[in-house]
C-alpha cells in the first residue's frame, strides 16, 4: 500500500512526521504496537490514517475528558465526520442517539469509566473492533506521574472484547512505565516505536536566585527583554493570576489561564494567544492541552514542575516549528518545599485509606463534607475491591516512595552540576543525546537568538463596540 | 447594574421575610416552591434565573462587601436590611429573568459562534477552532447557516447590519454594549474574559456577568419585534411559550382534566407536596385561577386580612393566628393576590 498517497488523499500532507510512518505500518500488518511519541508529533494520526484502511471500528480510550475533546475537535476539524465521544458528560438525550447508530461511527473516544460499563461494552463487543487505542497509556502505571485507576480496568475487559489488536500511545514513559504499559494492555510482542525524547531545537536554561524577589525581577526582566510567544508555568491558581497582574502592570500583554476558570474564558485565552493577542500566558499545567501553537518560543517555569515527565511535556510545547527556542527554569532557594508538599499532598492518606475501607460506598458522600478528596477516593476505591486494608496501605507506602523518587529527580535537576540534556534524557533511560549549540546552561547559551521583535504582537480593536463589530464582520 | 445591587434589589423586597440565602436560589433559578412563589410574592421577576450558574462564593462574597458597607445586618434567620439600604436607589435595569430564564445564554452562544464563522468566511479561512464547543448549538448554527445561505455577500451584509442595528436599539447604556461585544470571537480576534472585562472597565468580574446578561435581555426584548428577521430566528425555543415550569405545565393539564392535586400526585408519582408548589405556581402566573376547589371564601378572605393587619407574607406568622388553615392554603392564597398585584 502507497501509504504517502493514502495520506495526501486523506489529508492532504505531502510527508509523515518522524515515526508516524513506522508505527501505521505496523499497525496495518497486524502487530500490536507501542509508540512513544512526543507530544506535538502527530500521535492521532497513527490511528486516524489506519481508520481510512481497516474495515471496522477504531476505539479509543482516552482517560483525560479535556483531552478526548480536544482530539474530537481536531479529528472534525480535519474533515472527519465520524466521529463519537462517550463520557459521562454525555447528555441524556445524546446518549439513546449514540447507542443506536454506533455502528455508524469509524472513530469511536470513550473514558475509562464508561468502557468498564457491561452496556458499553456490550454494545462495543456487538461492533467489531479493528483496533484499541489506549491513548496517554502512560496514565495506566501506578508509577506513572498521572496514574488513572480506572484505566487499569482495561486490562480485565481486553478479553471481553475478543483481545483487539492494541495500539497504546504515550508522550513520556521511563523503562519501567513502558514494562508495565505491556503488561496491563497484555501486549503480545509489540512493535515499540520510541521516538528521542531530546528536542535538538530546545535550550535549557536554569537560573538560581537567592529570593522570591530576585527571582520574580528576573521573570520581568526576561518577559521585557524577549517578546513571545510564551507560556509562564506557575504551580498555583493564585500564582498564575498574580504572575499576569505584574506583567500587565509593566505593560506586557498578558493574561492568567488555570482549570479554575470557566471553559469559555479558557477557550477566549488559547485563542487570544494563537492569534498573538497575548505575548505571554501565565498558566498552571492546565494549559497545553487543546493548544495548537507551533512558534511558542519560550517556555519558563516560575515554579517547580512536580516531575520531569512534567516538565518535558511543558517545555516541549515551545518550538513545534523546529526553530531555536527557550526553556528557562527559574529557582529560587527553598522552591522544592512547594513541589514536595503539592506532591504528598496529592497521596491519600491513611485516614482517607481507612474511611474510605469503612464505609465504601457512601464514602462518596465524604467528599462533599470535606472529608476526604476526590482523587483519594478515585484510586482507594479502586484497590478496596482488589486489596485487603494493608495491602492498599502498603500500595500507597509504595507510591509515596515513587513520589519521592519524582521530587528527588525534580531537585536534582536543578542541582546537578552537569549538562542539563543529559540529565533529562537519562532520567527517562534513553542514551546520552548529542550535544547541540546552545544545548543549556551547562554548555552555554547565545541568549541573543531569542529577542524576537515585541511590535510583532498584534494590538486589539480598540474602541466602540460598533468598531470591534467591524473588525470582526467587515463588509 | 452591579451584582450586589441584583442582591440588594432581592433583599429590599425580602426584608426581614426570607433567608439571607433566599437571593441566592432566586438569581440561581432554583425552581423550588418557595423560589417560584416568592417571585409572584415580591415582584422579583427580573432577578429569577439570571445567573444560573452563580457560585455559592460568589455570592458570599458579595454579602460580605454589603456588610463591611454597613447595607446589611448579619443575622443567622433573615435578611435585615439597615436603614440606608431601604433608602438606597437600585438602577433601573432591563433584566427580565422570569422570561428569558437563562436561555439568554443559549441565544449568545448561537450568535457567537455564528458571528465567527461568518468572521472567518468573510476573510477567506474556512477552518478554524470553533469558540462554542458544546455538539448542540453547534448543531444548530450549521443548520442555520445553511439555512441562511450565509456564504453570499448579501446575507453577509444584512447580518451584520441587523446586528449593529438591533443592537444600537437595544435601550442600555454604550459600556454595557461594550461588554457584550467584547465576549464576541472572530478572524483574529478573541473574545475577551470576564477577568479582563473586570479590569478594562473597572468592575468585578460578576459586575461584567450580569452587565452582559443585562444587554442580552435588551437585546432579545429588540429582536422579538421581528423587524431583525436574521436574528430573530436565533430566538428558536429561547423564550418561554408559557411562565410555568414544564412540571408545572404537566401538573395543569392534568388539572385542567379534572384531575384532583391527590390523584396528579399519584398518577405522576410525585410528592403530594411537589404538586402543592405546582398550583402555587398556577395561582400566581394565571389570573383565572380559583381558589374554591382548595378553600371556602371566607378562608381566603381571613388570610388576606392578616396578612394585611400584620404586613407580613411569612408562612408561620399567618398560621399562627389562623390554625384553620393549612400551609398550602396560605401559599395558595397569598399566591392569588401576588398575581393581582
Amino acid at each position: 500500500m502507497n501509504l504517502e498517497k493514502l495520506l495526501y488523499d486523506s489529508y492532504g500532507y505531502t510527508e509523515f512526521r518522524p515515526g508516524q510512518q513506522q508505527v501505521i505500518e505496523q499497525v496495518l500488518s497486524g502487530r500490536d504496537v507501542l509508540a512513544l511519541l512526543p507530544t506535538g508529533m502527530g500521535k492521532s494520526l497513527c490511528y486516524q490514517l489506519p481508520g481510512k484502511v481497516l474495515p471496522g471500528a477504531i476505539v479509543i480510550v482516552s482517560p483525560l475528558l479535556s483531552l478526548m475533546q480536544d482530539q474530537v475537535a481536531q479529528l472534525k476539524k480535519m474533515g472527519e465526520k465520524s466521529v463519537v465521544a462517550i463520557n459521562s458528560f454525555m447528555k441524556p438525550e445524546d446518549r439513546e442517539r449514540v447507542w443506536n447508530t454506533l455502528g455508524s461511527y469509524k472513530f469511536i473516544f470513550v473514558s475509562p469509566e464508561m468502557l468498564v460499563q457491561p452496556y458499553v461494552l456490550s454494545k462495543l463487543k456487538a461492533l467489531g473492533i479493528s483496533l484499541l487505542v489506549a491513548d496517554e497509556a502512560h496514565c495506566i502505571s501506578q508509577w506513572g506521574f498521572d496514574f488513572r485507576p480506572d484505566y487499569l480496568r482495561i486490562a480485565e475487559i481486553l478479553p471481553l472484547l475478543g483481545n483487539p489488536q492494541t495500539l497504546a500511545l504515550t508522550a513520556t514513559a521511563t523503562d519501567k512505565v513502558t514494562d508495565e504499559i505491556k503488561r496491563y494492555l497484555k501486549l503480545s510482542d509489540p512493535f515499540v516505536y520510541s521516538h528521542p525524547m531530546d528536542r535538538k531545537n530546545l535550550s535549557y536554561d536554569i537560573r538560581k536566585f537567592d529570593n522570591d524577589s530576585e527571582k520574580l525581577d528576573e521573570l520581568l526582566r526576561l518577559v521585557s527583554t524577549y517578546g513571545g510567544p510564551g507560556i509562564i508555568y506557575a504551580g498555583t491558581r493564585r500564582k498564575s493570576q498574580e504572575l499576569a497582574e505584574r506583567l500587565l502592570g509593566i505593560g506586557i500583554r498578558a493574561a492568567f489561564y488555570h482549570g479554575g476558570m470557566e471553559q469559555q474564558d479558557r477557550i477566549f485565552v488559547q485563542q487570544q494567544f494563537a492569534n498573538k493577542e497575548l505575548e505571554w500566558v501565565c498558566a498552571t499545567n492546565a494549559f497545553g492541552m487543546g493548544v495548537h501553537i507551533p512558534d511558542i518560543r519560550h517556555v519558563i517555569h516560575f515554579q517547580l514542575p512536580s516531575s520531569i515527565e512534567g516538565y518535558v511535556q511543558e517545555v516541549g510545547r515551545a518550538g513545534r516549528d523546529s526553530l531555536p527556542s527557550l526553556a528557562t527554569l527559574l529557582y529560587a532557594a527553598g522552591d522544592e518545599r512547594l513541589v514536595e508538599s503539592l506532591l504528598m499532598d496529592d497521596l491519600p492518606s491513611p485516614h482517607e485509606i481507612e474511611l474510605i475501607y469503612e464505609r465504601g460506598e457512601e464514602a462518596k458522600q465524604l467528599i462533599e463534607q470535606g472529608m476526604i478528596r476526590e482523587t483519594a477516593y478515585r484510586i482507594i476505591s479502586y484497590w478496596r475491591e482488589r486489596l485487603p486494608l494493608e495491602g492498599t496501605l502498603n500500595q500507597i507506602e509504595q507510591l509515596k516512595k515513587e513520589k519521592q523518587h519524582q521530587a528527588a529527580s525534580v531537585r536534582g535537576l536543578i542541582h546537578s552540576t552537569g549538562c542539563i540534556r543529559q540529565y533529562i534524557s537519562m532520567s527517562f533511560d534513553q542514551e546520552n543525546p548529542e550535544i547541540p549549540p546552545n544545548c543549556c546552561s551547562f554548555h552555554g547559551i547565545d541568549h541573543s537568538q531569542f529577542q524576537s521583535d515585541r511590535n510583532a504582537v498584534k494590538a486589539a480593536p480598540q474602541g466602540s463596540w460598533k468598531e470591534r463589530l467591524k473588525v470582526l464582520l467587515p463588509i | 447594574m452591579r451584582f450586589d445591587e441584583v442582591v440588594l434589589a432581592i433583599m429590599k423586597a425580602v426584608d426581614g421575610q426570607r433567608t439571607v440565602s433566599s437571593p441566592y436560589h432566586l438569581i440561581k433559578g432554583k425552581k423550588s416552591g418557595q423560589t417560584i412563589q416568592d417571585i409572584g410574592y415580591f415582584g422579583l421577576h427580573p432577578y429569577f434565573a439570571v445567573f444560573p450558574k452563580l457560585d455559592k462564593q460568589d455570592y458570599l462574597s458579595s454579602i460580605e462587601r454589603l456588610e463591611a458597607r454597613g447595607l446589611l445586618i448579619p443575622d443567622e434567620n433573615t435578611v435585615q436590611l439597615h436603614r440606608s439600604a431601604i433608602e438606597l436607589e437600585i438602577p433601573p435595569t432591563p433584566l427580565n429573568g422570569w422570561k428569558y430564564r437563562g436561555n439568554e445564554s443559549r441565544f449568545f452562544a448561537r450568535i457567537s459562534l455564528v458571528v465567527q464563522t461568518m468572521s472567518n468566511f468573510m476573510q477567506g479561512h474556512k477552518r478554524f477552532d470553533p469558540v462554542v464547543t458544546d455538539e448542540t448549538v453547534q448543531a444548530w448554527a450549521k443548520a442555520y447557516l445553511n439555512r441562511i445561505d450565509f456564504r453570499s455577500a448579501a446575507v453577509q451584509e444584512a447580518f451584520s447590519n441587523q446586528v449593529e442595528t438591533s443592537l444600537a436599539a437595544a435601550k442600555i447604556s454604550e459600556t454595557h454594549k461594550e461588554i457584550l461585544v467584547e465576549r464576541l470571537s472572530g478572524f483574529g480576534v478573541g473574545g475577551h474574559t470576564w477577568d479582563q472585562l473586570a479590569m478594562e472597565h473597572g468592575v468585578l468580574p460578576i459586575d461584567a456577568k450580569i452587565a452582559a446578561v443585562e444587554t442580552l435581555h435588551a437585546w432579545l426584548d429588540m429582536l422579538e419585534s421581528m423587524e431583525y428577521p436574521l436574528l430573530s430566528e436565533m430566538l428558536e425555543g429561547i423564550i418561554q411559550q408559557s411562565a410555568l415550569t414544564e412540571s408545572a405545565k404537566r401538573t395543569q393539564n392534568l388539572s385542567e382534566r379534572g384531575f384532583s392535586l391527590q390523584q396528579i400526585a399519584e398518577l405522576r408519582q410525585l410528592k403530594s407536596s411537589t404538586i402543592e408548589d405546582h398550583f402555587v405556581e398556577m395561582a400566581m402566573n394565571d389570573p383565572a385561577f380559583s381558589s374554591a376547589p382548595f378553600m371556602d371564601d371566607q378562608l381566603f378572605a381571613s388570610i388576606h386580612q392578616i396578612s394585611k393587619e400584620m404586613k407580613t407574607m411569612r408562612l408561620r406568622d399567618i398560621k399562627e393566628r389562623l390554625p384553620e388553615a393549612s400551609y398550602f392554603q396560605i401559599r395558595l392564597a397569598l399566591a392569588m393576590r401576588g398575581a393581582g398585584k
